[in-house]
């Protein structure tokens, strides 16, 4: 039987934002605006519901006086990053 | 890229697809940027070590490898204006570790220079160019490029038969050339994460 697909996961934009982040020591909100090419609205609701699963840490604070949101992957967003890319490879299997 | 606005289903593969082009793009945004770090202290070594060497010539004195310090003076300012360009451009394993690396080169060669010129006389040309060939060597496996390993070898091992057998101010022209590769480099790195 093909193991289910961690939901918070299987969505493009939480997706690319994830793959992103697993990359790289941090991130900020414009980079990911950037890379992926969303829009702020969206990609801040999609942001939020990370965060809330514990799957990255945002940190929100200045640069200079420009507002700037700082996004981090967590170990259990790794874990479950790892646990889906495993996932996926069976199906394909 | 097309944007990724709607939270479709997706297939397996397009799962896949989308996690190795957002992991390559992110990839070559971080390490293009990395390239103009190379140009920068290329460019810099270029111009400071031809400026030494037409006044060491034209004056006969040594003395004017003092100005060696302009360039962690001027070269570090002008990386912080470089950064103030690209604020959002996170940093990845591959960048943190040649940064990493650069940054130690940089410390040896500062200190050496200070305890060769103030307390015990060496071939400082000699240490340096080896130092920049095994940095350049490191920062090519660090971004599987042969190309710069192969330059990093040159440098080092090619550097250290020119800095014994040269003299006097000609010894400059071998920053002139790393100057140069280095230079080169960036323009590598560039090309390839275009």
């Amino acid at each position: 039987m093909l193991p289910k697909l961690d939901p918070l996961l299987h969505s493009e934009l939480r997706l690319a934002v994830m793959s992103i982040l697993a990359g790289v020591e941090d991130a900020e909100f414009s980079y990911l605006k950037k890379q992926t090419g969303a829009t702020s609205g969206n990609l801040s609701v999609q942001i939020e519901k990370l965060s809330a699963a514990g799957y990255i840490s945002v940190e929100k604070g200045f640069k200079g006086k420009v507002p700037c949101t700082t996004c981090k992957i967590t170990t259990e967003g790794l874990d479950a990053f790892e646990k889906y890319v495993n996932a996926l490879k069976e199906y394909l299997i | 890229m097309e944007n990724i606005e709607q939270n479709k289903e997706m297939t397996a593969q397009q799962s896949l697809n989308i996690i190795s082009q957002m992991i390559n793009d992110s990839r070559r945004t971080i390490l293009q940027s990395s390239a103009k770090h190379f140009m920068l202290w290329g460019g810099l070594l270029i111009v400071v070590s031809l400026l030494i060497f037409w006044l060491w010539q034209s004056s006969g004195n040594p003395i004017w490898n003092v100005a060696w310090f302009v360039m962690p003076a001027l070269g570090f300012p002008m990386v912080r204006i470089l950064e103030r360009k690209e604020t959002d451009v996170p940093q990845n394993k591959i960048n943190m570790n040649i940064g990493l690396i650069w940054l130690t080169y940089c410390i040896f060669a500062v200190l050496i220079s200070v305890i060769a010129m103030l307390w015990v006389p060496m071939n400082i040309s000699l240490i340096i160019v080896v130092l920049v060939g095994f940095a350049e060597c490191i920062s090519g496996f660090l971004l599987k490029n042969w190309a710069i390993t192969i330059s990093g070898f040159i440098i080092g091992i090619g550097g250290a038969v020119m800095a014994s057998a040269l003299l006097g101010a000609e010894q400059l022209l071998i920053f002139t050339v790393c100057g140069i590769m280095l230079v080169v480099t960036g323009l590598i790195i560039k090309s390839q994460y275009k």
